[in-house]
């Protein structure tokens, strides 16, 4: 008997524990936010600054916490305004080539609204001879085509060569910025397809033979997005880069389906348009 | 019976039988099912409709009692069978049933083994089962193969003024490769041989995005069930002994492949095995080319047991380039939103131990105390959250070939640079054993064929002034780098004049060092 109420009250002091830990996690993050808005603030850093005369201790520390949270507002403030930002890092191998300086590019990309893991491209500079840039490091996806675009836009230099070849890293920038807004924008479509289809949650029951079961990314690319219906049809659409469909087919059990093809796809057209009809087909 | 097959281009069909009195199936099972009992929905098909008629899954019938005998007298006949050891389930549910109850007494995988073999399959297993039966092994035990990663690039379209048979690989092209598996298939079966038959099956692992292809080689050049049986009209050559195993695996989202070395399941020469490998990587960028579109497959001195690594090294998320303390910038759950106006906590700072921070008010820290702190930041700042030994994500052999100079001191100088021509011709003349020789020029070659630009090469001959032996350097262990991770945590190993290459940024699994770094790998090798 006595045990069971200990255990009890275990129980008890253990909810209290865990709500306790939950509310000091909440009032950390709130204490951050408040200290990051009031730091922010401008009657607060001129008084920061005026009184920096002083060399007590917290005001140094209090100085110290407003450079880098000015530092840092005026990063976010250039990563929202520019998809393409650049800042400095430095290589921890101490057999770096040129001392480990490494310039670094942020790639922003968004999502329903939202600033998901930016991209980043690193490059140094491994020539003796010339200031030329190579990629480092890079954390791109293996669908945009890197190695393609640095050949084309930053050639290693040729010593032999009386007039080298010329780098350019804006054109570079910006190519591989577009490369990777197609991707993101053709990932994009096959997501709403599969939204506005309801496939991204598993319902059971309501599926016709004509509603669209199954919605896939067939290749590397994001390219190609695999169909699938509920009678067994199978689908096939190529967009090309800008998201104009070029192909498009559908095979049923007894060969290619002209009848469905033709309703949704006639002539050339946006992605968005076919997703449409496809979305309209399916829930009619 | 013997007259009837022919030898043809076609290959082995899914349904051929082979005799379960030979030992070929036998060791494919005892290896292929530590919990034998649970492989028999395996053996029956995992589309198969239980209950429905047998044709439904002809590949994989079991040998059931006939239909025909009456239903009334069945109570009788239950002791017709009776010197059978193993008398015939009447239905699939029967036997599901029988396999059920196997399972749940915990019976010896021997005995099951046995059942499938001399009872329910005697009249044979067929190629889909052994497999499925391969499949269900490396479903649980995914570290059992080696696989080696190749790297799929483009080639340059061919001109039609030049004769060159030699193509190159464009750099230049924006192409992925596009991988069909029913039409890659089809192409590579025209690429080989016509007198290796195979038989192909396609598999998706459950724990892993990628495709695998199982081609499992017999050397035969009949395509019929009698190819299969263990002992041919002599009777004494064993088919099945000389049968190969080699795995491909196609990675989602990715131009890469991964092979594994392939294996026999009798004993046979490994040169057969290298050479029968070579055909099939040689054929396989040919079966991924399309007309227009020509692609070449490219070692990328990755070879590792784990495929959770193999993935992230050569995979379609952001770890390709960006290993090692990099895999910051990779991490996708650290976000970092522009619109969070929060000042980011840098890693390894006070705020983020919460739990140690009780002490910052207590005694000042002793020496050893500081020492483990500064040699932790020094990991986190090498390694970031990368390497750390529950990740899962360990590679096993390391090796690198180190061609530096040793540092010469003021002392041993002189000395060395007397020795030094001595040495230098000893090396090459010194009868070393054979086989180690050859690894390191293997790896050396490697790294010759990475370099890409020709700066590097001029740094080559400038950098033999010093004594400069043929040294290898191999580290092997379960998780070589989250060892190497937590050498350096424990202080042995100075954090801050590590090389880079030591903590697997390069993501490579063998390499060439020169001047501190991995050659051809002065950054991502692109």
């Amino acid at each position: 008997m006595a045990s069971e109420t200990n255990e009890a009250e275990v129980d008890v002091l253990g909810d209290e524990i865990a709500d306790l830990e939950e509310q000091i996690a909440a009032t950390k993050k709130q204490l951050k936010i408040q200290a990051s808005t009031i730091i922010a603030s401008i009657p607060s850093q001129s008084l920061v600054k005026e009184s920096s005369r002083s060399r007590s201790k917290t005001n140094k520390k209090l100085l110290k916490g407003l450079q880098g949270q000015e530092a840092h507002q005026q990063q976010c403030l250039y990563r929202i305004c520019n998809p393409v930002t650049a800042f400095k890092v430095h290589d921890p191998d101490p057999n770096a080539v040129d001392r480990g300086h490494v310039l670094g590019l942020r790639f922003e990309v968004m999502s329903r609204s939202q600033f998901l893991k930016p991209y980043y491209v690193m490059l140094n500079r491994p020539y003796s001879k010339s200031s030329a840039l190579r990629i480092h490091r890079h954390t791109l996806p293996s669908a945009i085509p890197l190695a393609g675009l640095a050949a084309r836009h930053l050639p290693p230099p040729k010593p032999e060569d009386e007039n080298p070849p010329s780098q350019d890293l804006d054109q570079f920038v910006r190519t591989l910025r577009r490369e990777i807004m197609r991707y993101h924008n053709r990932l994009g479509i096959s997501a709403d397809l599969r939204r506005a289809l309801g496939l991204h949650q598993i319902t059971e029951g309501d599926t016709g033979p004509t509603s669209i079961v199954e919605v896939g990314i067939a290749d590397i690319e994001a390219k190609q997005i695999k169909l699938t219906w509920a009678d067994e049809r199978n689908g096939r659409l190529v967009m090309d880069d800008d998201g104009k469909v070029t192909k498009f087919s559908i095979f049923g059990v007894d060969g290619r389906d002209w009848e469905t093809t033709k309703s949704l796809f006639d002539r050339p057209q946006r992605i968005e348009e076919v997703v449409e009809k496809l979305r309209q087909s399916s829930t009619s | 019976m013997a007259a009837s097959i022919v030898a043809s281009k076609c290959n082995q069909g899914t349904s051929n039988r082979c005799p379960s009195n030979g030992d070929g199936p036998a060791r494919f099972l005892s290896r292929g099912c530590p919990e034998a009992f649970q492989v028999f929905p395996k053996l029956i098909g995992t589309k198969a409709h239980y209950g429905e008629d047998e044709s439904a899954f002809p590949n994989s019938t079991p040998f059931l009692r006939a239909r025909t005998s009456e239903e009334e007298e069945e109570e009788e006949d239950d002791d017709e069978d009776s010197e059978d050891i193993y008398p015939p389930a009447r239905t699939i549910e029967d036997l599901r049933q029988l396999y059920e109850d196997m399972r749940q007494q915990k019976g010896s995988k021997r005995d099951v083994v046995s059942r499938i073999l001399e009872g329910d399959w005697r009249h044979g297993l067929t190629l889909y089962q052994l497999a499925m039966a391969d499949f269900a092994y490396l479903d649980e035990h995914p570290t059992s193969q080696k696989w080696n990663a190749y790297q799929i690039l483009p080639l340059q379209k061919p001109s039609h003024t030049e004769d060159e048979q030699l193509l190159k690989v464009d750099k230049e092209s924006l192409q992925a490769p596009r991988f069909h598996p029913s039409t890659f298939l089809q192409n590579l079966q025209d690429q080989v041989l016509p007198d290796v038959k195979a038989h192909y099956h396609f598999h998706r692992l459950q724990e892993f995005p990628l495709l695998l292809l199982r081609i499992f080689v017999i050397d035969s050049p009949y395509n019929s069930a009698l190819a299969l049986s263990s002992l041919d009209q002599s009777g004494t050559v064993t088919n099945f002994d000389a049968s190969r195993t080699i795995y491909l695996a196609f990675p989602d989202g990715s131009p890469s492949l991964y092979t594994t070395k392939s294996q026999g399941t009798g004993s046979a020469g490994t040169g057969e095995s290298k050479s029968l490998q070579n055909l099939i990587i040689d054929g396989v960028p040919k079966a991924l080319s399309r007309p227009m579109e020509r692609y070449t497959v490219k070692s990328t001195s990755i070879t590792t047991r784990n495929l959770a690594a193999l993935l992230d090294m050569k995979g379609p998320g952001r770890g390709n380039a960006a290993g090692g303390g990099w895999s910051i910038y990779a991490d996708e759950k650290n976000k970092q939103s522009p619109l969070d106006a929060i000042l980011p906590t840098p890693p390894g700072s006070r705020e983020q131990s919460a739990s140690t921070s009780s002490r910052k008010r207590g005694a000042p820290l002793t020496q050893s105390q500081r020492d483990r702190k500064r040699a932790r930041a020094a990991a986190q700042s090498r390694f970031g959250d990368s390497a750390s030994i529950s990740d899962g994500k360990g590679i096993e052999r390391f090796e690198v070939v180190l061609q530096d100079p040793f540092p010469a001191t003021s002392r041993n100088r002189t000395a060395l640079e007397a020795n030094q021509e001595e040495v230098s011709e000893d090396g090459e003349a010194q009868s070393r054993p054979n086989h180690r020789r050859s690894k390191v020029e293997s790896v050396l070659q490697q790294a010759v064929q990475d370099i890409d630009d020709v700066d590097d090469v001029n740094e080559v001959d400038t950098s033999f002034s010093h004594w400069t032996p043929m040294l290898k350097v191999t580290f092997s262990g379960p998780h070589v780098f989250a060892g190497i991770r937590q050498l350096v945590e424990a202080g042995i190993i100075d954090g801050k004049r590590m090389p880079g290459w030591m903590t697997g940024e390069e993501t490579v699994t063998k390499g060439a060092v020169q001047r501190g770094r991995i050659r051809g790998q002065k950054g991502s090798g692109l």
